[in-house]
C-alpha cells in the first residue's frame, strides 16, 4: 500500500501552535485520508504527516431517491451522475448508480487541502490575500504518495534555514532522511531525546520554569553548549541567576557559574560566546538593579507602595499590606508574621521585580535578610505565594502559612467584590488556584482559617474546592458539611470526612429521620416551643430525652473539633427515631398535639442539622 | 574590523535603498518607536504599496536611568524598515541585510523567537518574532495585522532593529556608553549627560500641572483638525499627547485605573485618524479614477 506524505512549510511557528497541530493532526488524517498517520513529525518550520493510504479498489454504489419518487426526482439525480434516468438501478426501494471506485491520486488533493484547512488554531494571522490564516506564514506544501507527485502540491522542502537550501523529496518514504541529510531532524520526539542526551552529558541541569518543551521547537538542528558567566554574578541571589537565565533567554542552569543551551547551529565557540555575552549583560543588569533595590532597603520599597496601584478599584498595595496586617491578626498570626505581613508586597516596589515577575516573594525575602530582620520573618515573605500550583508545596513555616492564607484571602475577596470571578476555563487571575492554596493550607498545613473572614461568595467558591480536594469523600457529604455551624475551613473538610466513615446501616436511620423531619417539619404548622405535657406516647418523651441528651454532645465536640464523635453522638438517636416514625402518628386529630410532635421534629432537624444539611446526601449514597 | 555605529546605520540604508526603500528621516516629533512615525502607521493602513526604511528616535521617559545603566535609556536608536505588501522571501531579505552588516548566518546561532506585538495606544497588534543572534535580540520582526482598530487591507512586514543592540553585537561591547559611533567617539560621547539630564526631567522636573493641560490640549486639537479634514496634522496632536501621557508616567502622575484610561483616549484619536485618513485616500483615489 503506498505511503502518502503532506509536509506544510512554515515561518518560524511558535512552540504552542506546533503543539496544537500535533494534537489534530492523527484526527484529521483520520477524517480526510481515513487512515491514522504512520508518523507526525512537527517543528518550528514543518508540520508533517506520514500515512498509509489504500488505493481504493471495486465500485461504489450510490443511493438516489426512493424509487416511490422516481417520476419526480430520478431525472435530476441521473443527470447529476452522468447517466440516462433508465440507466438507474434499483436496490431495498431506492434508486441509485454504481460508479467506479474515484482514484485516490484524484481525492487526495482535495484531502490533504481539508487537513491545511482543517487545522485551528488559538491565535492566528493573515500574511497574503490567499485568505488562508494560520499562526504564520505558509510557504510552501511538499507532498508525495510514494514517489509520485499529488497535484496541487510541491515537490521539494526546504532544509536548515542558514545551512541548506531547497531540496528534492524523492519518495514519501525518504522524507525523513532527506530532511536529515539537509541538517534538520524533523522528528520532535528525537530533538527532544538528543536535547536530554546533551543536557546530561553537561552535568546537573535543571528547568525550574520548564523551558524544555518550549525549546524541542525553537530549534530544527539541537546542538547543547555550555556556557560560563563571571563568578562575581555568584553574588547574586540562585533565584535571580535561574530566572535571568530561563524567562527570557531559555538557558538551563548547570549550578555555579555554568548554564547550558541548545542553539540551531553555527560555529560552537562563537555562539558560546556570544551567549556568554549576553547573559552577562543580563546579570549585569539584574546586578545593577538588585544594588539599587538594596541601596533603597525594603523599608523605603515598602513606603513606596502608596504609590502602587494593586487593582483598579482595589487600592494601592499599601492597602492591600494593611489589608494583610488586619488578615494575619484575624488568623491568629503572631510577631513574625505581623511584621511579614507589612513586608510582603514591598518587593513590587523594587525594579528587579518590575523586570522578572516571577521573582515576587523570594526577591522581597532578600531584601528583608540583607535589612537583617529576623529569618521568621524573611522565609514568611518568601513563602507567601505558596502553594503555587494545585499540588505544590504548602510554606514550610507557621508564619509563611498565615501570610500565605492572608494573601489568598485578600485575592479572592478583592477579585470577588470587582466582579472577576472566574468563568469556565478563563481564571487570569488565578483565583482557583487561590482557593485551592487556601483549602490546602486549612487541612494539610493544619491552619485555623475562620469561615467568618470570608465574604458569602468567596466562603462559596473556596469551600466548593473541597468537592475536588477530598478525593475519598464524595462531593454530596462536602455539601452536606459546607451547611453545618462550623466555625472554619478545616472542620469543614474533617466533618464531611467523619460523615463520609460512618458506616451506612448507621448512617441511614438518622438521614432518613432528618428527610423526613425536615419535610414534615417545614409543611405544617408547628408550635413555637416544645410542651412535654402534651407527650401521649412513650417514644416522644425517648427522643425528647435522646435529643436533650445528644444535642449538648454534638456541640461539645463540634467545639473541640472532634468529628468523629459529634457524627457518632447523632447516629446514636437513629433507633429512637426509628422507632419514633414506626410508632407515632405525627398528623395526629388533635391540633396542638400535632404541633407539638411537629415541634419535635423541627427540633430532630436542628439537632441533627448541626451536622450539616444530610438533605444534600441522596438515599441509599451512605 | 566591525563596522562603527554610523557605518552600520548606513550600511542598512544603503542594503534597504537598493531593495526599493524610500530612505525617509527622523519624524519631527517624540515618538516612543518609529512604529508611531505616519511613515509607517498611516502608510501601512489602506490599499497602496510602499517601502521605506529610516532611523527613529525611540523617547521613552520611564526607560531612563540617570545615565548610571549601560543598558537602559530614555532615548535611543530604532532603524525602521517597511515592507507592504510584505513579500514572500522578505525573512531572506532580513537576513541578507545581517550579512550586509557582517553576520555571517553559517557561523551565528540566528534565531525567529515568538513574539505578539501590541501597541495599546495605536489600537493596533501583529505577530511575529524578535530575532536573536546567538541569544542576543537584535530585531524585533511583526506581521501587521490591525493599526487604528482597522484590519489592515494589505499585510506589511515590519522589521525593526534595536540599533545599539545590534551594534554591540557587533563590536563586541558590554555597553552602549562603549560603541564606537565614528573614529574616536563613543555613543557615551554623544549621550551620556543628555541620559543624565533628561532622566532628571522626566522623573522630577517636568511640570504635572502644565502636562496634564497639555494632554487636554492636544486631544481637542486633534479633534478639532479631524473635524477641518486635516488627519495629518491631526495625527501629530495625537503623538504629542501619547508623549506627554509617557511623561506624565514617568512623573508617578498616573494611577494604574487611569492609565488605562488614557491611553484608551489616545487609542481613540488613533483611530478616529486612522478612519479619516483611509476616507480621505479612498476619496482621492475615486478622483484618480474619474480623471
Amino acid at each position: 500500500m503506498p505511503l502518502l506524505l503532506l509536509e506544510i512549510g512554515c515561518e518560524e511557528l511558535p512552540a504552542g501552535s506546533v503543539y496544537e497541530a500535533e494534537a489534530q493532526l492523527p484526527s484529521l488524517s483520520e477524517r480526510q485520508l481515513g487512515v491514522a498517520p504512520d508518523a507526525i513529525l512537527v517543528g518550528p518550520r514543518r508540520l508533517a504527516l506520514l500515512a498509509t493510504v489504500e488505493e481504493p479498489t471495486g465500485d461504489e454504489w450510490v443511493k438516489g431517491p426512493p424509487v416511490s419518487l422516481r417520476e419526480q426526482a430520478a431525472a435530476g439525480f441521473a443527470k447529476r451522475h452522468g447517466v440516462a434516468p433508465e440507466e438507474l438501478e434499483e436496490r431495498d426501494g431506492f434508486l441509485g448508480v454504481v460508479k467506479p471506485a474515484q482514484p485516490l491520486a484524484e481525492t487526495l488533493s482535495g484531502a490533504l487541502d481539508g487537513i491545511l484547512q482543517g487545522l485551528a488554531f488559538g491565535k492566528t494571522m493573515r500574511w497574503d490575500d490567499s485568505g488562508l490564516r494560520f499562526p504564520r506564514p505558509v510557504r510552501w506544501t511538499c507532498a508525495r504518495l510514494d514517489g509520485d507527485p499529488v497535484e496541487g502540491h510541491g515537490t521539494t522542502t526546504f532544509g536548515h534555514r542558514f545551512t541548506k537550501g531547497q531540496v528534492e523529496v524523492r519518495s514519501a518514504g525518504a522524507y525523513a532522511e532527506t530532511l536529515r541529510a539537509a541538517d534538520v531532524e524533523p522528528d520532535a520526539a528525537v530533538r527532544e531525546r538528543l536535547i536530554r542526551e546533551g543536557l546530561d552529558a553537561l552535568g546537573d541541569w535543571r528547568d525550574p520554569l520548564r523551558k524544555l518543551p518550549e525549546v524541542i521547537h525553537l530549534v530544527e538542528k539541537p546542538v547543547v553548549l555550555d556556557g560560563r558567566f563571571d563568578e562575581r554574578f555568584l553574588a547574586l541571589p540562585g533565584r535571580v541567576i535561574e530566572t535571568a537565565m530561563q524567562s527570557h533567554q531559555r538557558y538551563f542552569p548547570l549550578g555555579g557559574n555554568r548554564f547550558a543551551f541548545v542553539a540551531n547551529g553555527g560555529d560552537p565557540d562563537v555562539v558560546r560566546a556570544g551567549n556568554e555575552n549576553v547573559l552577562e549583560g543580563r546579570l549585569d543588569d539584574a546586578s545593577f538593579t538588585f544594588e539599587r533595590d538594596l541601596e533603597a532597603g525594603i523599608d523605603e520599597l515598602a513606603s513606596r507602595l502608596g504609590s502602587i496601584v494593586y487593582f483598579a478599584e482595589a487600592g494601592t498595595f499599601a492597602d492591600k499590606s494593611g489589608r494583610l496586617v488586619r488578615l494575619v491578626e484575624q488568623l491568629g498570626g503572631g510577631d513574625a508574621s505581623l511584621e511579614a505581613a507589612r513586608l510582603a508586597k514591598a518587593d513590587q516596589a523594587s525594579e528587579l521585580v518590575r523586570e522578572f515577575p516571577d521573582l515576587e516573594g523570594s526577591i522581597g525575602a532578600e531584601y528583608a535578610r540583607a535589612a537583617g530582620y529576623p529569618e521568621a520573618v524573611s522565609a514568611a515573605v518568601a513563602e507567601q505565594y505558596l502553594p503555587d500550583s494545585a499540588g505544590g508545596p504548602l510554606p514550610e513555616t507557621e508564619p509563611g502559612r498565615v501570610l500565605a492564607a492572608a494573601d489568598k484571602i485578600d485575592t479572592l475577596g478583592v477579585s470577588f467584590a470587582l466582579g472577576h470571578r472566574p468563568t469556565g476555563s478563563r481564571d487570569p487571575y488565578g483565583l482557583r488556584r487561590a482557593a485551592i492554596g487556601l483549602c490546602r493550607l486549612a487541612t494539610e498545613g493544619g491552619l485555623t482559617v475562620p469561615r467568618e473572614l470570608l465574604p458569602e461568595e468567596v466562603a462559596e467558591f473556596v469551600e466548593e474546592r473541597f468537592e475536588g480536594l477530598l478525593r475519598d469523600v464524595p462531593v454530596e457529604y462536602v455539601r452536606a458539611a459546607r451547611a453545618a455551624s462550623v466555625p472554619d475551613l478545616g472542620s469543614v473538610a474533617r466533618l464531611a470526612q467523619s460523615l463520609a466513615a460512618l458506616p451506612d446501616e448507621r448512617f441511614e436511620p438518622i438521614h432518613t429521620a432528618y428527610i423526613r423531619a425536615s419535610r414534615l417539619g417545614e409543611k405544617e404548622e408547628a408550635a413555637v416551643r416544645l410542651d412535654p405535657g402534651l407527650f401521649s406516647e412513650p417514644t416522644e418523651r425517648e427522643v425528647a430525652d435522646a435529643l436533650a441528651e445528644v444535642e449538648p454532645q454534638i456541640a461539645d465536640a463540634l467545639q473541640t473539633g472532634d468529628f468523629d464523635a459529634a457524627v457518632e453522638a447523632g447516629a446514636r438517636l437513629g433507633p429512637v427515631l426509628h422507632r419514633f416514625f414506626e410508632d407515632v402518628l405525627v398528623m395526629a386529630e388533635d391540633a396542638t398535639v400535632r404541633e407539638n410532635r411537629l415541634r419535635l421534629l423541627l427540633d430532630v432537624r436542628d439537632t441533627l442539622g448541626a451536622l450539616g444539611d444530610l438533605a444534600q446526601i441522596p438515599r441509599g449514597a451512605g | 574590523m566591525a563596522l562603527n555605529y554610523q557605518e552600520m546605520i548606513q550600511a542598512l540604508q544603503v542594503y534597504w535603498a537598493e531593495r526599493d526603500c524610500v530612505v525617509m528621516q527622523p519624524y519631527h516629533t517624540e515618538l516612543g518607536a518609529g512604529t508611531f512615525n505616519p511613515a509607517t502607521f498611516l502608510r501601512c493602513l489602506g490599499p497602496e504599496p510602499w517601502r521605506t526604511v529610516y532611523v527613529e528616535p525611540c523617547i521613552r521617559p520611564t526607560d531612563g536611568r540617570y545615565g548610571e545603566n549601560p543598558y537602559r535609556f530614555q532615548h535611543y536608536y530604532q532603524l525602521q524598515v517597511i515592507l507592504k505588501p510584505a513579500p514572500e522571501e522578505i525573512l531572506d531579505q532580513y537576513f541578507g541585510s545581517l550579512e550586509a552588516i557582517g553576520i555571517d548566518t553559517q557561523r551565528h546561532d540566528v534565531r525567529l523567537v515568538e513574539d505578539d506585538w501590541e501597541g495599546p495606544t495605536l489600537g493596533a497588534w501583529g505577530l511575529g518574532w524578535e530575532v536573536w543572534v546567538d541569544g542576543m535580540e537584535v530585531t524585533q520582526f511583526t506581521y501587521f495585522q490591525q493599526l487604528g482598530g482597522l484590519d489592515v487591507e494589505v499585510v506589511s512586514g515590519e522589521i525593526t532593529y534595536g540599533l545599539e543592540r545590534l551594534a554591540m553585537f557587533l563590536q563586541d561591547k558590554g555597553s552602549a556608553w562603549e560603541l564606537e559611533w565614528a573614529p574616536g567617539v563613543s555613543w557615551g560621547d554623544v549621550f551620556r549627560e543628555s541620559e543624565r539630564q533628561w532622566s532628571i526631567y522626566n522623573f522630577d522636573e517636568a511640570r504635572v500641572d502644565l502636562l496634564m493641560r497639555e494632554f487636554t490640549d492636544r486631544e481637542s486639537e486633534c479633534r478639532r483638525l479631524l473635524e477641518r479634514g486635516l488627519p495629518l496634522p491631526a495625527y501629530d496632536q495625537a503623538l504629542k499627547a501619547s508623549h506627554v501621557f509617557n511623561l506624565l508616567d514617568a512623573r508617578g502622575a498616573i494611577s494604574v485605573t487611569e492609565r488605562a484610561s488614557y491611553i484608551a483616549r489616545v487609542r481613540d484619536l488613533a483611530r478616529s485618524v486612522a478612519q479619516d485618513y483611509l476616507a480621505a485616500g479612498e476619496r482621492s483615489r475615486d478622483a484618480a479614477a474619474v480623471a
